[in-house]
This record gives structure tokens, sequence and C-alpha cells, in this order.
């Protein structure tokens, strides 16, 4: 063992760690990240199957169409994120992590991952939502920004929630049943500003209100993380 | 019985004559207000300190939750959980009298408005809480569970009751909470609206107090 790897790490490099782990796990088990996957693909194929044929009307495109498209986000998100605390619960991991670092580095590690994963599964649907439903997005420079402020709220509220969640339970559906009241001003807010977006205007009011829940959810769970994981 | 169970006591008898006050008030003082139909606008003076007691004791068990996780006592967490069961109680009040109001003036008894929906949605972030302390079973493992959820709870809600009814459109009228920042009631009306917003924080106040004697007295501690 060299030298170096004795000195006491940096924070961030204590989160970045923290992220690898649990990348490196979910890629160790492909099956869980793929299902995370085919569930996005699945929930887009039933809504172009649906929507498709039928069309949907000029002037409630936008409307529709965003609406949609974070439904399919939020329960493709809702199938992967909560397993960030669940799967350390599983594998007898959880009190290991517990000794070696602290319960707030271990929120922002597994955060950060669940934000990655978030970026993956909507980097992989937006782009086949636009092609199926023929959606025309006037700015996607605006439309990237929404989905990385949104997605980091959703990713926080997702993380603390699965490690409230990891230790009761039925985990997955207690997961959905506490989440989803949660991220309703969230998603409306997505949903507002995606319709702007997608239409080229700037989304101000939905777009400071998405910042302001990002503040407020990430303060709240970094106060809150021992109560919910530690004790 | 301690000063405070003589305090609750004298609540009680107090609330009945202030109630039957209230209540005659509320159908013979103010007239109704213009641009309703008929005596409907009367119903602000139930739904409006419905919604505020609910909100109050979401507020409350924040509180208590936040109490037990500085002095981890369990009597704080079961006031919580006590003061969530009141507040949904209240909740569904404020959602039943809104939709009585929204049948008379809307047609419907639901119209998707965003406070309706916002307002249930909250009954469901409530229902939530309820959901989690069920799940976990260890007493001492379910408290900092549920307190924590509380307090995150509380931090959100703000964005489901006050941000998120005004990104969109609403029927919902705008007598107390307006882009004005006037309250546009007459006095009478101004009288009796306050004194229902004390009177049901008052009723919450006792009902509350009787769930902490009910909890010290599982707990076998005098009360």
């Amino acid at each position: 063992m060299g030298e170096g790897e004795n000195r006491p790490r940096g924070t961030l490099s204590r989160v970045w760690a923290v992220a690898q782990k649990d990348a490196a796990q979910e890629l160790r088990r492909r099956i869980a990240l793929a299902s995370v996957f085919f569930f996005a693909a699945t929930a887009l194929t039933l809504v172009s199957f649906a929507v498709g044929p039928i069309g949907v009307p000029a002037e409630s495109r936008a409307a529709v169409i965003s609406a949609l498209l974070w439904i399919i986000l939020f329960f493709s998100a809702a199938t992967g994120l909560p397993r960030a605390y669940v799967r350390e619960e599983e594998t007898g991991t959880a009190l290991a992590l517990r000794r070696v670092t602290s319960a707030t580095i271990v929120l922002a590690g597994k955060t950060f991952f669940n934000f990655g994963l978030f970026l993956a599964i909507a980097a992989v649907a937006l782009p086949a939502f636009a092609l199926l439903l023929e959606w025309q997005v006037d700015s996607p420079a605006l439309l990237a920004l929404v989905l990385i402020t949104a997605g980091f709220g959703l990713s926080v509220v997702s993380t603390f929630l699965s490690a409230l969640v990891a230790r009761a339970s039925q985990k997955n559906v207690l997961f959905v049943v506490i989440s989803f009241p949660l991220m309703v001003p969230l998603l409306l807010s997505a949903i507002t500003a995606t319709i702007e977006a997608s239409r080229g205007s700037l989304p101000g009011t939905a777009l400071r209100v998405l910042v302001a829940y990002d503040g407020a959810a990430s303060c709240a769970a970094y106060l809150l993380i021992r109560a919910a994981w530690e004790d | 019985m301690g000063e405070w169970g003589n305090a609750m006591k004298f609540l009680k008898w107090l609330l009945l004559p202030y109630f039957a006050a209230f209540v005659a008030a509320a159908f013979l003082w103010p007239k109704p207000a213009e641009g309703f139909i008929g005596e409907s606008s009367r119903i602000v003076f139930f739904h409006v300190p419905c919604a505020w007691t609910a909100t109050l004791a979401f507020l409350v068990a924040a509180g208590y939750s936040l109490t037990y996780l500085i002095r981890r006592n369990p009597w704080h967490d079961e006031i919580a959980a006590a003061a969530v069961r009141l507040g949904l109680l209240f909740a569904f009040l404020a959602l039943i009298t809104g939709s009585l109001f929204a049948k008379v003036m809307w047609g419907s008894y639901w119209n998707w408005d965003p406070r309706e929906s916002s307002f249930l949605l909250l009954i469901f972030l409530y229902g939530a809480y309820l959901f989690l302390r069920a799940a976990v079973e260890d007493p001492e493992r379910r408290a900092p569970m549920a307190a924590a959820y509380a307090l995150f709870a509380a931090v959100l809600m703000p964005f489901l009751t006050f941000v998120a009814p005004r990104i969109t459109a609403s029927l919902h009228p705008q007598t107390v909470i307006n882009p004005q920042g006037k309250i546009l009631m007459d006095s009478p009306t101004k009288a009796v609206f306050f004194g229902g917003l004390l009177g049901f924080s008052l009723l919450f106040f006792w009902m509350l107090s009787l769930e902490a004697r009910t909890a010290r007295c599982d707990r076998n501690q005098p009360v």
C-alpha cells in the first residue's frame, strides 16, 4: 500500500467515491440497471401506441407531450432511484458504510449517482420520445436546462426518501406512496417549464420554482439524513 | 389532574358557547358576499378555518417532530402523529366544504382546480406519513424516521399549497391571500371570519390535548 493511500480524503473525493461505488455495484448487476431503461422503453412504446394513431391537436400538443414525458421520466426514475439505500440494506453493507463515512457524504454521493442515472434515462427517453411522437422542440438548450434542474430535485428527494424506506416493510409501494405527493410541485413546474421551452420561450417562473424547490429539498435532506438513516 | 388538565377542561366549556355564538353569527350577521350565488359565500366561515387548522396541525406536527429529534422523548413523537391525524381530519372537512361550494358556484363537486387538487395532495402527503409509520414496527426506529419525514414534508409543503396553485389559472376566490395583499371583506364578515379561525384553532388544541392525555395513559404516566 502506498503512502498516499493513507492520507485523509477531502469531502468531494469521498462523495465521488460513494457515487463510484454505487455505479460499480449497478454495473456489476446489469439486470437492475437494464430494467430501468426497459421500463422507460416500454412506457414510451405504450404512450406512442395510445397517442400516435389518435394524434394530438396542435394547440394542446406541447402540453400533452410535456405531461406524458414527465410521467414517463418520473415512473422510470421511481423504478431505479429508490434502490440507492435499499440496496445497502439488502446486501448488508449499510452498517459498514455508516462506519466508514458520514451520513451526509453518503447522501451526496448517492444523490450524484442518482442524478447521473436520471440524466442517462432522459438522454435515452427524450430523443426516442421526440422521434416517435414527432415532437418539435424550439429550444433544446432550454429543455436541457429544465431537465437538469428538475432532474436534480427529483434525485435529491428520491435519494432522501430511499433512505427513509430502506428499513421499512413494503419498500417499493411505500416509496411511490410517499414520493408522489412530495414531487407533484416539482413535476408541475417541470411540465410548465417544458411546455415553454418546447415553444422556445424562457420558462422564467417555473424555472425559479424548480431552483427554489431544489434548494429547499437539498437543505432539508442534508439536515435530516442522520435521523432518517443513522438512527 | 394538573394545571394543564384544568386549563383544557376550562377550554372545553369555553368552546361550547363560543361555537354556538360563532355558528349563529356566521349564518345571521354578515350579508352574503357579492358575486356569489345565494348564501354560498357563508361557507368561507367554515371552509377557510378548516384549511387553516389543517395547516396549523401539520406545522405543530413539524414542531413536535423537531422537538423529538432534539430531546428524543417518545411522547413528542406521539403528539406529532396525533397532530397529523387531526390535521387530516380538518383537511378532509376543508375538502368537503370546498366541494359543496364548488357544486353551487361552478356546477360540479370536483373541477380539478389547482387549489382543490393541491389540498387533496396535501392529504396524500400526510396520509403517506401514517403509511410510513405503519410500515416500521420498531417504535425506536419508527420515531426518528417519521420525524424526518414530517420535517421534510413541512419544508416542501409551501410549494404544494402556495406555489403550485399559482403557476396555473384557478377558479378559487382570492378573498384572503391575493396579489393586492388586502383582506377583501367588510367588517362583520372579517369579525366572524377571524372568530372562526380562532375557534377552530382552539378546538384543534383541545382535541390535541385529549390525544396527549391518551398517549400518557397508554404509557402509564399521570395525565
